[in-house]
């Protein structure tokens, strides 16, 4: 889950739509898998783009299309549409590309977004080196935004190990010129002018790898997750912690707690209950695996103030990782949770992380998973 | 005439033809705008955004790797074979 706008979008259609599809990119193709309601049984199909990186693939519930940020490592990066759920897909006609003359060019789109329910066609990517595009029809063809590509401070931003890579684009409808973004190693941004100018919002964000422990810019935050019901609460996975706004990212509040460590890279949000969230805590920085080796995902009820692990039906010994976007929610009730791993197990939960079972197992490793009601 | 042939990979653009004959190009850039012009997605699979060749695809002019010559600014004459190819890359 990252947007509040696709999740009360997709929460409308899961009230028409009785099937779920769950998107799997990974480095060699992406996968879908389908259920129904009960979320029991999963029918997969895939991998499509054989072989290639497929760091997001999105559904826009406004016409039921699938968007996919395909990777050759030879041939460069697009995206690619398509209308029947993967079986056949477009490549789109102008992809995502960096003006001449701009010194940059497109290395890969991490994170795809469809736009707001009253801007049919609106979709965003965000791409490496970080910026962000929007597409007014569909995602056939992109304009690169302006003001983050010509932002004043872009000459200081270094990337993290992932590349200089906007990740995270949240939508509001309740304030459709806002935005927020978030960049690896940069931090989080905001516009509440339809993306003319971004502000910086890092404030009390720890960047114990800069001289200044708490810059303006610089963090490395690694996820951001909203529920659309409380839409200024966003929870955060940092490099360097674990943090909670109340309000809308002017301010965030330390809040790993008990969590057995404050490193970790996705963070997801229960659709139901706006204090619950899911993170997946790692050894640190240099050590990114499970801490004693015991994979769990740990829960929170409380927005954070204590934390409580979620590991029924995982693995009791096992270095499992899951990168940023490898763990989303669903908008059923109660909330279903879903995790890839790097070594290609995918999981899911019907039940908000009590309990854990196998969707599939020898996949190759998990770039990003999406859920969507179709 | 200037014939291009192409990498296997890059014939799911050009409907399977494996070999393009350009009536003229100026230079490799040149060649680049013409092949996108006429088999859209194909140009920008060789070059980035930038008009850059990219870096896991090499294009011999005859035999030499344009990037032992003066890359996209490699001069083209009536006659020339070029052939685009992945280099060795990945894993």
């Amino acid at each position: 889950m990252s947007s509040p706008r696709s999740q009360e979008a997709r929460g409308q259609l899961a009230k028409k739509r009785n099937r779920i599809a769950l998107m799997v990119g990974t480095k060699k193709g992406a996968f879908v898998f389908t259920t129904d309601s009960g979320r029991k049984r999963w029918k997969s199909s895939g991998p499509y783009f054989r072989g290639r990186e497929i760091y997001h693939v999105n559904y826009d519930g406004r016409n039921g299309t699938m968007l996919a940020s395909v990777i050759s490592n030879h041939w460069g990066p697009t995206v690619a549409i398509s209308k029947d759920l993967g079986a056949t897909w477009t490549e789109s006609k102008t992809p995502p590309k960096f003006p001449k003359g701009s010194g940059l060019s497109v290395e890969r789109v991490w994170h795809i977004e469809p736009g707001l329910e009253d801007e049919p066609g609106v979709v965003y990517a965000g791409v490496a080196p970080a910026c962000l595009f929007r597409s007014e029809d569909g995602g056939r063809s992109w304009e690169v935004n302006g003001a983050l590509m010509n932002h004043k401070t872009r000459k200081k931003w270094n990337p993290g190990a992932g590349g200089l890579c906007l990740h995270t684009i949240l939508l509001y409808p309740h304030k459709p010129k806002r935005m927020h973004i978030a960049i690896s190693a940069v931090g989080t941004l905001m516009t509440d002018d339809d993306g003319r100018s971004w502000k910086f919002l890092n404030k009390n964000v720890l960047a114990d790898f800069q001289p200044d422990k708490y810059p303006e810019y610089g963090q490395c935050v690694h996820k951001l997750a909203v529920n659309p019901s409380r839409p200024d609460v966003i929870f955060h996975q940092n490099h360097c912690g674990v943090y909670r706004s109340d309000d809308a990212g002017e301010n965030w509040v330390d809040i790993r707690n008990n969590l057995p460590s404050r490193f970790g890279f996705p963070v997801a949000a229960d659709f139901n209950d706006p204090r619950r969230a899911y993170v997946v805590p790692l050894e640190g920085d240099f050590a990114r695996v499970p801490p004693n080796g015991h994979f769990a995902v740990w829960g929170t009820d409380n927005s954070g103030k204590e934390w409580f692990k979620l590991d029924d039906g995982l693995p009791t010994k096992s270095y499992f990782t899951v990168l940023r976007d490898g763990m989303t929610t669903d908008k059923e009730d109660p909330c279903g949770v879903y995790l890839g791993t790097t070594t290609g197990q995918l999981y899911s939960s019907p039940n908000h992380g009590n309990h854990w079972s196998m969707v599939a197992d020898g996949l190759p490793p998990i770039l990003s998973v999406s859920v969507s009601a179709i | 005439m200037i014939r291009v042939h192409l990498s296997g990979q890059l014939q799911d653009v050009t409907g399977g033809m494996g070999e393009v004959d350009l009536d003229s190009a100026a230079d490799l850039e040149a060649m680049v705008t013409e092949l996108e012009s006429s088999y859209p997605g194909l140009g920008r699979r060789i070059v980035d955004d930038q008009g850059k060749i990219r870096t896991y695809v090499n294009v011999f002019v005859n035999k030499e790797n344009s990037k032992e010559l003066d890359r996209e600014r490699t001069k083209l004459r009536d006659g020339d074979v070029v052939h685009v190819l992945p280099s060795v890359a990945g894993g």
